[in-house]
């Protein structure tokens, strides 16, 4: 006996903007980032979980409970809470004898894991250790990577790259000038990588660009490189592919010249020029038959005169 | 170990505001002596591509995705201060937000706003890109054809009814009702046949059709497979629903089933195949009596139940022995009686399905017979049963094991 799918159709709107909301579209959502415990966590590491929410806050859940997660042993339930508050990015905290003050962050395709890093907290300073005043919540940070390791050495270019899509917030396609408020910078360093957050203020300078202060608002940590589980080429390629929509449109033929004139270039099929429709002078007219006998005839009397040039 | 080290250092001039950089060389000798060398250019690094140089620092920032990528010599300093990197993180800053200054900006609202770029590093998709709508079979077909779609008005000119009406909707049933009160019966057509519910025969298969169809093509947009006839139930189908499509599975061969091999663990359902067989309500009235009468012999049970009776009388004289060692006394408080079941016997008559009450009034009829009860129970029975003196004796013996426990 054959058996047909179950076609889920939703019986309200709200399930149905749900729904549409959660598929797959070209301009996607914010990612949303998940943050829960394992069974066990030391203070400094619960702390920096709770500052990191609160930069994503607006793109974040964050989940009480502590659960026997163990990413890199059993992904399973941590994708069916993916597609359950359908976050794509997660974050998880954990404190073991073999692991201390322990840091997951890691990333899913289709609500299956594509990366995964594990990083190991140290020298860690709280938010609540700053004293002094804050950004707003939900703004984008601007990031600068120290180091030539986040070039050289493939680990920290993946783990470049996950942090900045991690960190990075809304896809804005203008942003407001004075909405430059949050710097994070990562540094690596021996294997290492720093963690810094500023606050940016602009002062006045001589020119029109002001110029950039910063003062240390945010957390401050070292994060060790423990394990990881990096996608393949293969299903990176897969995920990075963009639909045809987004891809920039080329447009041919039009150019501009020196001075800013919009120039293109028109193509034409080949004319036979004797056949040009031009405005009609009777002296260029082409003589009848009738016209010629009379005219061989004057033609007689004028050839005397020499050849006439005539003016095509 | 002697290395050298480079670094720079940063100063702002109080009135000028303006920044002088000057790079400083250091020696850092065995035991960890250092020695100021003076200012040194600082070299160009391996950063290959680059977008912006800042003249400055003559470092090579990357503006990428609102990043500032700075590929730097980081000095391995043992007592690197957050200072250093502030340092460091203000360039970056620095160099990034000279360059945001640049782009084209627009002013809305009393405030700038800047457009961004398009991003340049790679950043994968939360999801996999979109699949376009499926065509389905028709619109396959009608752009073979070259067949396009005609936009359609709402309403619809009527020529019975002599006015607009809308093309579907409540208002169109009522229309048609209206157009509709009489219909004719065509030439050979049976007359005694109903048209009004030939004609909503037909509409309801129209719909089944329609749905069908369309379900194919969702089906068929999904890559499954429909069979044209059959059962093609839900994901999950009952027991039931599974049986029902064995038993038809079963039955779809020349010989209607008969000799089709059964599978290791396949259980026949009931209901399906065979009809009931009734009995015939007219015929032989012998034949009917005699099944009636089976079935009373069956019924029927002997006068006397020996061992049932056996049972009773053990049960009962366990009774009056518990209450003869009470004293008579019948009822106490509850508490002090040990609850409910007061008596061993009652707990053994509870477990033979019978209650207190049951036993009480047992009792009581015992004691109007009158005299001590068991002797006089014993006297009163024993007459009735049949085999007296086996009963007697069996009795007894029985009935003083158990009253002694």
């Amino acid at each position: 006996m054959t058996v047909m799918k179950r076609v889920v159709k939703p019986r309200t709107r709200r399930a149905k903007r749900g729904l549409e909301h959660r598929a797959p579209k070209i301009t996607e959502n914010t990612k949303q980032c998940l943050f829960f415990y394992g069974t066990k966590t030391s203070d400094s590491v619960r702390q920096c979980l709770k500052n990191f929410y609160s930069f994503k806050k607006q793109d974040g859940k964050y989940l009480q409970k502590k659960k026997r997660y163990l990413p890199f042993e059993d992904i399973l339930p941590i994708e069916h809470l993916s597609q359950k508050y359908d976050a794509s990015l997660f974050c998880t905290a954990s404190h073991t004898k073999k692991r201390p003050n322990n840091i997951i962050l890691g990333r899913m395709y289709d609500h299956h894991l594509l990366d995964m890093v594990e990083l190991g907290l140290e020298n860690y300073r709280a938010l609540a250790e700053f004293k002094n005043e804050k950004i707003s919540a939900g703004t984008k940070p601007c990031m600068v990577f120290c180091g030539t390791q986040f070039e050289d050495v493939t680990e920290f270019r993946k783990l470049k790259n996950l942090l900045i899509d991690f960190f990075r917030g809304v896809e804005a396609q203008a942003v407001r000038l004075q909405g430059f408020e949050h710097a994070l910078q990562f540094t690596a360093i021996e294997g290492k990588v720093l963690f810094r957050s500023y606050r940016i203020l602009l002062k006045k300078s001589g020119t029109r660009i002001p110029r950039v202060e910063l003062e240390e608002i945010g957390p401050s940590l070292t994060l060790s490189l423990r394990r990881n589980k990096f996608a393949s080429e293969d299903l990176m390629k897969r995920a990075c592919r963009q639909p045809k929509q987004l891809k920039p449109k080329k447009v041919k033929n039009i150019n501009r010249d020196v001075f800013g004139t919009k120039l293109g270039r028109v193509h034409m099929t080949k004319q036979d020029l004797g056949k040009l429709q031009t405005r009609k002078m009777k002296g260029l007219k082409k003589e009848t038959n009738d016209k010629k006998e009379n005219s061989e005839s004057s033609n007689q009397e004028a050839s005397a005169s020499g050849p006439v040039d005539v003016d095509q | 170990m002697d290395y050298y080290e480079m670094f720079r250092m940063t100063r702002q001039d109080m009135f000028t505001h303006q920044e002088t950089t000057r790079h400083y060389l250091r020696i850092r000798v065995g035991g960890g002596f250092v020695c100021r060398l003076g200012t040194v250019q600082v070299p160009y690094d391996r950063q290959k591509r680059s977008q912006n140089i800042d003249e400055k620092s003559q470092r090579k920032w990357k503006l990428v995705l609102n990043c500032a990528i700075s590929e730097c010599f980081i000095s391995r300093d043992e007592d690197q201060c957050d200072a250093y990197l502030c340092s460091l993180a203000r360039d970056g800053i620095q160099a990034l937000l000279t360059k945001v200054w640049d782009l084209p900006s627009e002013q809305i609202d009393n405030s700038i706003y800047v457009t961004l770029p398009k991003p340049v590093t790679k950043l994968p998709r939360e999801k996999p890109v979109p699949k376009g709508k499926e065509i389905t079979k028709w619109e396959q077909y009608a752009r073979e054809k070259g067949i396009k779609r005609r936009k359609k008005g709402k309403k619809v000119w009527d020529e019975v009814l002599k006015q607009f009406v809308p093309r579907y909707g409540y208002r169109k049933i009522l229309a048609e009702k209206e157009k509709n009160w009489v219909k004719e019966v065509p030439d050979n057509a049976d007359p005694y046949e109903d048209q009004f519910a030939k004609a909503a025969e037909i509409k309801k298969e129209n719909i089944a059709k329609n749905e069908y169809q369309r379900l194919r093509n969702i089906a068929k947009h999904r890559k499954l497979k429909v069979p044209n006839v059959g059962i093609t139930g839900n994901e999950y189908a009952s027991a039931k629903d599974l049986g029902l499509a064995t038993h038809y599975a079963r039955h779809a061969t020349a010989s209607l089933g008969k000799f089709q091999p059964d599978l290791p663990n396949e259980k026949k359902v009931k209901g399906l195949g065979k009809k009931r067989k009734h009995e015939d309500t007219t015929g032989d009235a012998e034949v009917e009596k005699k099944r009636y009468m089976a079935v009373l012999e069956k019924i029927d049970k002997p006068d006397l139940n020996l061992e049932g009776a056996v049972h009773k009388q053990i049960r009962d004289e366990n009774v009056i022995m518990d209450l003869e060692r009470r004293g008579g006394k019948k009822y106490g408080r509850r508490s002090k009686m040990g609850g409910r079941h007061r008596t061993k016997s009652d707990h053994r008559a509870a477990k033979l399905g019978k209650g207190y009450h049951k036993i009480k009034a047992k009792i009581k009829s015992k004691a109007k017979f009158g005299g001590t009860g068991k002797g006089g129970s014993k006297g009163n029975f024993g007459d009735m049963r049949k085999g007296a003196g086996k009963g007697k004796g069996a009795g007894k013996g029985k009935g003083g094991g158990k009253a002694k426990r």
